[in-house]
């Protein structure tokens, strides 16, 4: 799981069946300077943005915890093609970086 | 599986329920020099790594999944130990 900032969302009107409804964030990793100091920095972080299956309901703003790859697809009843889903909204971050 | 450092760790009331009850810690992969190697990652940890301890996380979703006992879970990092030496008598 990484953790990132909710800076956007996409809607789908042509989809596969399986992701029909579905909700999409688009998503921008933490990187290491973003742990540290997450309240100066913009949002949007060096790491390339991504979207992510949401259904916890995260909206734009928030920080939520994300998985990537085939674990994903998991909690699916049927195969879906999922590489990165919401698994998080995440509360609170408590990060002290070594050195 | 990656060398990692534990940095921190992340609260989150609303999650998937198979990590109901699992510590959620911030690992930061370093190189062999200690030095940081690419994002930080959030694994699952059962075995209470402390703050700035070396560990290993492994990336292994079928191994996560058998962890938290949930065949549906999206687990995928989780702490498969604490690391005591790099080589005989020389601390991570």
């Amino acid at each position: 799981m990484r953790v990132g900032t909710v800076i956007g969302r996409v809607t789908l009107s042509q989809t596969v069946e399986s992701l029909r409804g579905a909700r999409w964030l688009i998503v921008s990793p933490f990187t290491r300077q973003q742990f540290q100091e997450r309240n100066q920095l913009p949002a949007v972080s060096a790491e390339p943005s991504l979207v992510v299956y949401d259904d916890l309901g995260g909206g734009v703003g928030q920080t939520i915890g994300f998985i990537e790859g085939r674990e994903a697809a998991m909690p699916f009843e049927q195969s879906t093609p999922i590489d990165a889903l919401n698994a998080a909204l995440v509360d609170n971050i408590f990060y002290s970086p070594f050195k | 599986m990656l060398l990692a450092r534990v940095e921190g760790s992340v609260v989150a009331t609303r999650k998937h329920p198979s990590f109901e009850g699992w510590r959620l810690v911030i690992c930061q992969p370093v190189n062999l020099a200690g030095q940081p190697d690419g994002s930080p990652q959030v694994a699952i940890d059962a075995y209470g790594a402390g703050l700035h301890q070396p560990v290993i996380i492994s990336s292994d979703g079928a191994a996560a999944r058998l962890a938290v006992g949930d065949p549906k879970s999206p687990a995928r990092w989780m702490v498969i130990g604490i690391a005591d030496e790099k080589e005989p008598g020389v601390l991570v």
